[in-house]
């Protein structure tokens, strides 16, 4: 069933109108480009406007036919009015925020992108009276999981985990407000740890570490964490967008079932073998309460408003962070075709197709 | 050995049982004694399915119980009056820690089945293989257990509740079923004559149907008898020295089991100079709790809920406490600058618990001199995370079930009314600011060949010492993430039919 | 009164002190039922959470002289600290349940309804 552009993915026809937030995103540019793929089975005969921050951006999606770019920062909320009524945003149109900041510049980022920008976003799709809108969340307004064993189910109580945390679920509420308030059709995606083409520099440095056998293993390795494709995460976008569930609804989207941070490394080290690339085995034992003391550190220097990437990764590293998709499959039909191995696989050659060194 | 007693003893004349009395002009202070061939210490679940077990297959048995005989239905069921006349300590027993855990010890005839919650569990099967092949059990059969445990709930009228769920289990299951977690009715020990229902039952404990079967067959019970020390000499126990009244009697036996409860059992046999692999390794299914307020009544005071969720099994799981008005009280006493209002509402209050199984463990240990036992506990990181979050996965539940407030109960802890307030609840947690309690308790004598950790042998035999035995929730080598009653009785019959078999009664 | 166990003497004015500080709606013949129960409770302890009651109750007792009475309650009331909180929230505990099980009808503050 793979690939086919025929199947359904959903009761809603496919809008008039699509518009994309964060669009020159990893995310975004994803979006941008199975949405317009003839080949893809996410593909939309109907025009994409993607908002764009800056001219250089809009760069990005220049050569993507169907795309047509605006400029506007989500952090200004009069921009974002703007935007909508340039691109005549109405009852026929969805509108998939993906704009957000995972690693910033300045710890203000995430409350003025995250939070700010959500508002800024929700009250323009009211506006506008969009038809739907997919809010793309996280799992970081649920934390880290108790224990190993642990997954989080279909619905969890909210443990921002720091910074990035708080500002995702404060736009988590900002939707569910407006939706609870009659004033928006609004529904949103949670997901995990994503990987895939179109990725940024950071998922390079990662397929180096584990080539070179390099890659930290917190005790053992054995703490959980799900992940996801790109392609499976706008099957879950595209699925959400289209359902007729009730605004407010929200549903983890992540590959079939977690992996252990051992099993990830083994798989990812097999695809750059299966791609042609060295790689040695196993990663370096670092003992447990490391990652504690990373995600101390962490956290005292967001506290001073400081913000250091390599250290928040290191401490996350540490942690299991596992969701369970059942009722996305259930309610949404959906089905994450494409596995750890391939889709590693497929990261890989998007890679070395752009001429990006692997290691 | 002293006739049969075929009638249900009362109190008055069950203390009387099997001791000599001193007949005129005799020393006021001579020594009492009684003989038994088996001396079993305590009278809770293990102790009476034990002494069934052996009077049937004909042993001269004597239960030495170190309370009181209260019949069911004479004191109302988890009021202070019932901590005061059947519980250790007026209840008030606590593992040292950080933090504390508060627990209960039942100390009457019948110990623990008398005061508990009556639900019942069998063995869950997956955990059964795993302390058999763990701690090296031989012929720890899931199959007997589970015939064992048809007999069980046969004996004990185990059933479902008739009629309607009262408030408190509707609204477990219903905010259950709203977030999709697995959950279900938990059958009780109870019966229910005619045209009763729920908490009107009448409870299946073990004065009501293991104890009377036990003197029916020749058993006598001695209530008020505490055991002191066991006496040993060339490795084998000959006697037990023990007080009733203040007073001393002497206890000479062939064989005894020892079935005083997780903490009294490895207390006894440390004061009796055994102590290898004894009371090292207490488990407890940690909880902690909130009082969730309604816009309806919904309290119940004198029982507790059936339903239980199960969705996190075994890490966690959730159920409903006791919520009498001064329960309700206690809950809110945490945080009670905040909270105290509430107490007003209780009617439509009724208080919930998450339980975890825990990686920590704790120590029993007896201490020269003084009467109780020092019990200390640990929880490791992992058990406090767990019980974060479990207590803010039930106040979701909470809210999902239409709760107006939820008030957990640590100190500081924020009302939650909406989803953001569970966030706080998260942030503000910390275990050492809980009442962390727990009313399982098990593991301080784990049974198997394992030497390096056993402190019995597969059939509950003390390692060592070949005529004392342990059979109680001592034995379970971990706590089973379940209520362990039916865990612990079916364990106990099954030693106690071995024992019958290998051992033959005297005469 | 002479004869009652050490560890009642020596928590009695201290735990009529904390009722009467948490609850000033307390009518006298409610907080003299509720000491009473609770000097019952501390004195079945078991030995170790006795003799460490004990102890903590005569340190509190010691330092709570003449002035210093009221505000030694009012920082031992408010504050969680080690062991002394220990002896607070047992104190709390019994005394709140004992009270809403005898007079479920009680107000926030402690008086009767």
């Amino acid at each position: 069933m793979a690939d086919s552009p025929i199947s359904v993915l959903g009761p809603r026809p496919i809008p008039e109108h699509t518009i994309i937030t964060g669009a020159a995103g990893w995310l975004g540019q994803g979006l941008c480009n199975l949405l317009t793929d003839p080949t893809s089975r996410y593909y939309r005969p109907t025009p994409i406007t993607g908002i764009v921050r800056n001219s250089e951006e809009a760069a990005l999606l220049a050569g993507i036919a169907g795309v047509t770019t605006l400029i506007g920062d989500v952090t200004d909320a009069s921009a974002m009015l703007n935007a909508l009524a340039d691109a005549d945003a109405g009852p026929t149109t969805d509108l998939i925020h993906t704009a957000g900041v995972i690693h910033p510049v300045r710890l203000s980022d995430f409350e003025a992108i995250n939070a700010g920008g959500t508002r800024n976003v929700v009250e323009a799709a009211a506006k506008a009276g969009v038809r739907r809108m997919v809010h793309v969340s996280s799992n970081s307004p649920f934390g880290l999981n108790p224990d190993r064993n642990d997954t989080f189910r279909h619905e969890e109580p909210y443990r921002p985990y720091l910074g990035y945390g708080l500002s995702k679920m404060r736009g988590e509420q900002a939707v569910s407000d407006a939706c609870r308030a009659g004033i928006l059709d609004a529904v949103m995606v949670r997901p995990p740890w994503f990987y895939g083409p179109w990725q940024p520099l950071r998922q390079t440095t990662f397929f180096k570490m584990v080539g070179s056998g390099k890659f930290p293993m917190f005790g053992g390795g054995r703490q959980r964490r799900s992940m996801v494709y790109i392609e499976n995460l706008v099957q879950g976008i595209v699925r959400a967008e289209l359902s007729d569930a009730s605004p407010g609804s929200a549903w983890w989207v992540a590959d079939a079932q977690a992996y252990t941070v051992a099993e990830i490394v083994s798989t990812v080290q097999a695809a750059r073998r299966a791609e042609g690339l060295q790689s040695k085995d196993g990663g370096i034992k670092v003992p447990q309460f490391v990652a504690g003391g990373a995600v101390a550190a962490d956290r005292l220097l967001q506290r001073f408003g400081k913000y250091k990437q390599e250290i928040h990764v290191l401490g996350e590293m540490g942690a299991t962070i596992a969701c369970d998709i059942s009722v996305t499959r259930a309610e949404l039909g959906y089905d994450p075709e494409i596995d750890l191995l391939e889709g590693m696989r497929r990261s890989i050659r998007w890679c070395q197709a752009r001429g990006i060194d692997l290691g | 050995m002293s006739a049969a007693n075929a009638n249900r003893p009362r109190a008055s004349e069950s203390r009387g049982d099997g001791v000599r009395r001193r007949s005129p002009g005799e020393d006021r202070n001579a020594d009492r004694s009684l003989d038994c061939e088996i001396l079993i210490v305590g009278s809770g679940a293990g102790g009476s399915t034990t002494a069934t077990v052996l009077a049937e297959a004909g042993f001269d048995v004597l239960i030495a119980e170190e309370g009181a005989w209260v019949d069911q239905g004479s004191v109302i069921p988890f009021s202070l009056a019932q901590m005061d006349s059947q519980y250790r300590s007026g209840g008030v027993t606590v593992a040292l820690g950080a933090p504390s855990i508060a627990y209960t010890e039942g100390r009457c005839a019948g110990g623990g089945t008398e005061v508990n919650s009556g639900l019942y569990r069998r063995p869950p099967g997956e955990v059964i293989d795993r302390w058999r092949s763990q701690y090296q059990i031989r012929d720890l059969d899931p199959a007997e257990l589970d015939s064992i445990a048809d007999e069980v709930e046969k004996e004990l009228s185990v059933c479902l509740t008739p009629g309607t769920p009262s408030e408190p289990s509707r609204i477990l299951r219903d905010g259950a079923e709203a977030l999709g977690w697995q959950n279900s009715e938990i059958p009780r020990w109870m019966t229910y004559p005619e045209g009763t229902t729920g908490f009107r039952g009448e409870r299946q404990s073990m004065t009501r149907t293991y104890l009377p079967r036990a003197m029916a067959a020749g058993a006598r019970l001695v209530t008020g008898l505490t055991i002191d020390r066991l006496i040993t000499s060339n490795g084998r126990a000959t006697s037990a020295t023990a007080r009733q009244d203040g007073r001393p009697v002497t206890v000479r036996f062939r064989h005894v089991i020892v079935c005083g409860g997780a903490i009294q059992t490895p207390a006894l046999l440390q004061r009796s100079g055994i102590r290898k692999h004894i009371g090292r390794s207490l488990a407890v299914h940690p909880t902690v709790k909130l009082a969730a307020r309604f816009d309806h009544e919904v309290n119940v005071p004198d029982d507790v809920p059936v339903h239980q969720v199960k969705e996190f099994a075994p890490a966690l799981s959730f159920g409903g406490s006791a919520s009498n008005p001064g329960l309700v009280a206690l809950s809110l006493s945490d945080s009670w600058r905040d909270f105290a209002p509430a107490v007003e509402a209780w009617p439509s209050i009724s208080v919930y618990y998450a339980a975890i199984t825990s990686e920590g463990r704790g120590v029993v240990q007896a201490v020269p001199g003084m009467r109780d036992p020092i019990v200390t506990y640990r929880l490791t990181r992992r058990d406090k995370d767990l019980l974060r979050s479990g207590l803010a996965r039930l106040a979701l539940l909470m809210l999902a079930a239409g709760a107006q407030e939820v008030y957990p109960s640590f100190r500081g802890a924020p009302i939650v009314r909406n989803r953001g307030d569970l966030a706080t609840l998260q942030e503000r947690f910390a275990a050492a600011k809980a009442s962390v309690m727990t009313v399982h308790l098990c593991s301080t004598v784990p049974l198997g060949e394992d030497r390096s950790r056993c402190g019995a042998d597969s059939y509950g035999r003390v390692h060592g010492y070949p005529n004392v035995f342990v059979n109680d929730a001592s034995l379970l080598p971990d706590a089973p993430g379940v209520n362990p009653q039916g865990s612990v009785m079916a364990l106990a019959i099954r030693n106690a039919r071995h024992f019958a078999r290998t051992e033959r009664p005297r005469g | 009164m002479d004869s009652a166990p050490l560890v009642e003497r020596l928590a009695a004015p201290f735990v009529a002190q904390l009722l009467r500080h948490d609850l000033p709606g307390l009518p006298s013949a409610h907080l003299d039922d509720t000491v009473k129960f609770i000097r019952r409770r501390f004195s079945s302890l078991p030995s170790f959470v006795r003799f460490g009651v004990t102890v903590i109750g005569a340190v509190v007792r010691a330092i709570s002289i003449g002035p210093a009475e009221q505000p030694v309650l009012r920082f031992l009331a408010a504050r969680p600290l080690p062991l002394f909180g220990e002896y607070v929230r047992l104190t709390r505990s019994l005394g709140y349940a004992y009270i809403w099980e005898t007079w479920p009808d009680t107000l926030a503050d402690g008086t009767p309804s």
